[in-house]
């Protein structure tokens, strides 16, 4: 019960956030000098009237508060508006969510199926050959730069032609039997994964090593050694329930990440997900598309942050002893 | 020690990692292969004809026949598009080319153009005849719309009078037919012949009839059609349910990914066997977010043509022997470029003048216009900037305009003449090599262009080097495109802009918001919106009443005087200085047949009669 209570409350906090976030952002966005419409104005052929109606169309003729009351309103109500050539957000954010989706479920599972472990390895054999090997691939993971190492890849693409150059689908997709399109999608899949991959490996790795080394060197699992438990059982009944906290609270964020996508990657690898869209859009002050993904990412924060105090507060019993 | 050993062999790893993605790129023989006319123009020339269509008619069906070999039934090609993709399919609502040329598509228009000559020629009109300031269209007998339903006097009266005339959707069509503030009259005579009256004579109408037709039945059929036309043939669209006229249909559109289109089995053209064309069964456009992405999937052979430009002609000429595509140089593209003087002399509201009156004076000097043209280095711009593929621009038409006056023969630069023209206006180079105007004021003046065009930025440069040659002190100032386009339209506040407006090689009259005196884009002499007072310069004046005239006469070689005499003024005047116009280069896989790429049309508008060879 005081669970629920709690949820509710926390959720309750998420409606001044929003506003707050999305006021600011609004302004922000449209303080920037960035016309809309300063292609159409260069064009010879488009006359005077039709700029004022695409004006008047994107309500740019009113002043900034009330642009964003109409918004807000409307946002309310769950209609995210049109986007500046006059297509509807919700439908352009539902073509993309279910690519970006794709890709960010699939590299956070491997980081976390491959890095927890090995950071657990590197923990338990530290100071060890593998150790340092581990610590010196990690380092490199950490500096390569994303979109360097996706331009790296794509030239191998180009080189190789055994994997596409980007896109998440060959022409003749709609073709393929089922066998056929997973394998495509794979195909298609593998390099933009290896970058996001290797770049989150990284960091995830060294986290875990960090935690466990911590726990590792903790008087109560000292004591559960002396106590003449078995190294397996010191290490997993112990040692690992304690470090796995802070990692709880990163699973958090990338829930976050969930749907924010990886804009650079997603741009080298001309993959269709949301990130690439909403670059796309932020440098044509595409506001109504702007603002959906802001606050389609707010929440999406808060939610993972919710979701990772709640796991916490099942996994640790001193978090919820304190409440 | 170990660990210097594991350093040494990881970095080596790496290392040769790195150097295998580094592959030779470029062959050992010299790049610089000059891309001359001529090496795969001797085939495909431009000045080729290119045989209009006929029409045949058999059982009492009207068809367009293609004059081209008969070629092989089935296949595929696919191109490209660069950016965000198609964001409608409905052609009347359209205001990008990619959209506009997705939706063109599936919709044809009642004429379009030979793709050499620019001349016009029937497509969805069987004939035309103009009688005065009638236009008749006789429509085909017994061509239909996908759906089985005739296409007729209705649907096309139906697209003008209700969709065109009426203004919905992108508006541009309407505004460039207004002529003396009326529109001109449809009238439907019986189920296909229709006729069109222009208030007067009207050369650039017949040009317009190219917009595409509209099927009434299916558009009419969309519950409250009128107030929900920017929803029709939306992106989100089925593809099953478009009714549609044009060689291909959608199949599918996968947003960011691709547009995927499917021949018509029952379009009205046929070949010269009297085969239902088109010969390739689908068309595919993958959407590409940049030039890069584009090479390298052409590279990749995931497409099979593409537009080529500056340094990767040459990498692609010196390999191209040994390739599976040819180059097409095409000659000189539509795109200008440009450097613009601000010749406004007025106020703003609150009585400043929007170009200081010292700087005023300097421009309205045809002297030192003229200076500036003769001092600006266009040949090196070409080889430096343009690499080669770029020819020195002096008229207003592009080189490849059939208005365009071939009498200006432009000039090379001549420091000297534009030495001598500055001293006859009383400039005087100081001793340390700037220059002064006769009261003593140093010349120095602001430059713009958008940041971020690299071919613009390179020019700014190249400029700012050559003004300095004759002592005058350039600040180049390249801005974020938003802010340069407000100072052009908006604040007026700039003294020289380096920039590129597209104009149609076809048709000048449709720069006449740019050449009007009182047009929006008239950019170097901008008068605010409903400015009301005559203070025409005189050959602005001229200016407007060519741009009046010409479009009243029908006869091409008197509307040729006129155009002629406009592309004089400008270079007589200067107000716009232009600077060279870049050369538009093709890459099309060799096994496609029926390719005749021209500057004016590009590679894929025959895309019906195009095939693929045996020979592959």
């Amino acid at each position: 019960m005081n669970i629920l209570k709690y949820i509710l409350k926390r959720i309750i906090q998420i409606i001044p956030l929003l506003f707050i976030v999305s006021i600011i952002s609004f302004f922000i966005i449209r303080l920037s000098p960035i016309d809309p419409l300063a292609e159409l104005r260069l064009n010879p052929s488009i006359s005077q009237e039709t700029l004022q109606k695409e004006t008047q169309r994107l309500g740019l003729d009113k002043p900034i508060p009330v642009q964003y009351t109409k918004w807000a309103v409307s946002f309310v109500k769950g209609d995210l508006g049109v986007t500046s050539s006059g297509e509807r957000v919700s439908d352009k954010l539902k073509e993309r969510i279910p690519n970006t989706l794709l890709l960010t479920s699939i590299v956070i599972f491997m980081t976390w199926a491959v890095g927890v472990p090995l950071g657990i390895l590197g923990a338990i054999y530290h100071k060890s050959q593998f150790d340092r090997l581990l610590t010196v691939l990690s380092s490199i993971g950490m500096a390569i730069p994303s979109f360097f190492f996706a331009i790296l890849l794509l030239i191998f693409a180009v080189k190789t032609s055994i994997f596409p150059v980007g896109g998440l689908t060959s022409f003749d997709f709609d073709e393929m039997s089922l066998g056929g399109k997973i394998l495509d999608l794979a195909r298609h899949l593998v390099l933009p994964v290896t970058v996001l991959f290797t770049i989150s490996l990284a960091s995830l790795q060294r986290q875990m090593r960090a935690n466990m080394l911590e726990v590792m060197d903790s008087e109560y699992v000292k004591f559960a050694r002396a106590k003449g438990l078995s190294e397996f059982k010191v290490i997993f009944k112990h040692a690992l329930r304690n470090a796995l906290n802070p990692m709880i609270t990163l699973l958090g964020f990338e829930f976050a990440g969930l749907l924010s996508g990886a804009a650079l990657t997603e741009y080298v690898f001309q993959y269709p997900g949301l990130g690439r869209l909403i670059l796309e859009a932020v440098m044509k002050s595409d506001i109504n598309l702007v603002m959906a993904s802001l606050m389609m990412g707010s929440i999406m924060l808060v939610l993972g942050n919710l979701l990772a105090d709640i796991l916490l507060i099942i996994t640790d019993p001193r978090i919820r002893g304190a409440r | 020690m170990k660990r210097v050993i594991y350093l040494i062999i990881l970095i080596g790893i790496i290392f040769g990692g790195l150097k295998a993605c580094i592959h030779r790129d470029i062959s050992d023989v010299e790049t610089e292969i000059p891309i001359t006319q001529g090496v795969n123009i001797d085939k495909y020339s431009i000045n080729q004809i290119f045989p209009n269509p006929k029409t045949v008619t058999i059982k009492g069906i009207d068809y367009l026949q293609s004059q081209l070999p008969v070629g092989n039934f089935g296949g595929r090609i696919i191109a490209s598009t660069i950016g965000e993709g198609p964001k409608t399919f409905n052609p009347f609502t359209a205001k990008d080319a990619t959209s506009s040329q997705m939706a063109n598509m599936m919709y044809d228009g009642l004429v379009s153009a030979n793709p050499v000559t620019g001349e016009v020629i029937p497509k969805l009109a069987k004939s035309i005849e103009i009688k005065g300031n009638n236009y008749i269209i006789h429509l085909r007998h017994g061509i239909k719309w996908s759906d089985g339903k005739p296409i007729t006097a209705d649907d096309v009266v139906f697209t003008w009078q209700d969709i065109v005339f009426k203004g919905l959707g992108n508006t541009s069509v309407r505004d460039s037919i207004i002529i003396d503030g009326k529109l001109p009259e449809i009238k439907k005579i019986d189920n296909y012949t229709v006729v069109f009256t222009v208030p007067k004579p009207f050369a650039p109408f017949l040009r317009i009839l190219a917009n595409p037709i509209a099927p009434k039945h299916y558009f009419t059929s969309i519950p409250d059609w009128e107030n929900s036309f920017d929803r029709i043939l939306a992106t989100t669209i089925n593809p099953k349910e478009i009714v549609y006229s044009g060689a291909f249909h959608l199949k599918k559109y996968v947003p960011a990914q691709r547009v995927v289109f499917d021949r018509n089995p029952n379009y009205y053209e046929i070949n010269l066997k009297k085969q239902k064309l088109p010969y390739l069964n689908q068309v595919v456009y993958l959407i590409v977010g940049d030039l890069n992405n584009e090479i390298l999937k052409f590279e990749g052979k995931e497409i099979d043509t593409i537009n080529l430009q500056g340094a990767t002609v040459a990498r692609y000429k010196s390999k191209e022997a040994a390739s599976d595509y040819a180059i097409y140089n095409l000659g000189p593209d539509t795109g200008t470029m440009f450097l613009a003087i601000n010749l406004n002399n007025r106020k703003n509201e609150k009585g400043k003048p929007y170009v200081s009156y010292l700087k005023q004076k300097w421009f309205s000097d045809l002297n030192f216009r003229t200076a500036i043209d003769y001092a600006v280095d266009r040949d090196s711009m070409v080889t430096n900037i343009a690499q080669g593929l770029a020819e020195p621009l002096f008229t207003s038409e592009s080189l490849n305009g059939i208005y365009l006056n071939k009498d200006i023969k432009g000039h090379k630069r001549d420091l000297k003449y534009a030495e001598s023209l500055l001293k006859q206006s009383g400039f005087y180079k100081s001793k340390n090599g700037l220059l002064y105007d006769k009261s003593g004021n140093k010349v120095e003046f602001d430059l713009y262009t958008n940041a971020g065009n690299t071919e613009r930025e390179s020019i700014g440069v190249m400029i700012k080097q050559d003004l300095a040659d004759l002592g005058m002190t350039v600040n180049f100032k390249p801005v974020e495109f938003n802010t340069l386009v407000n100072k052009l339209t908006n604040t007026y506040d700039w003294d020289m802009c380096i920039m590129g407006l597209t104009g149609s090689p076809l048709e000048p009259h449709n720069g006449k918001n740019v050449w009007n005196s009182y047009g929006p884009l008239h950019l170097f002499n901008q008068r605010p919106p409903q400015y009301n007072k005559d203070d025409r310069l005189s050959w602005e004046k001229e200016l407007d009443n060519i741009f009046e005239e010409g479009a009243l006469k029908l006869n091409f070689n008197d509307r040729k005087k006129y155009y002629d005499r406009y592309q004089q003024i400008i270079y007589d005047e200067r107000p716009i200085i232009y600077l060279y116009s870049p050369t538009r280069v093709v890459a099309i896989r060799r096994k496609f047949k029926n390719v005749y790429p021209t500057t004016l049309s590009g590679i894929l508008y025959n895309i019906e009669e195009i095939y693929i060879g045996n020979d592959k």
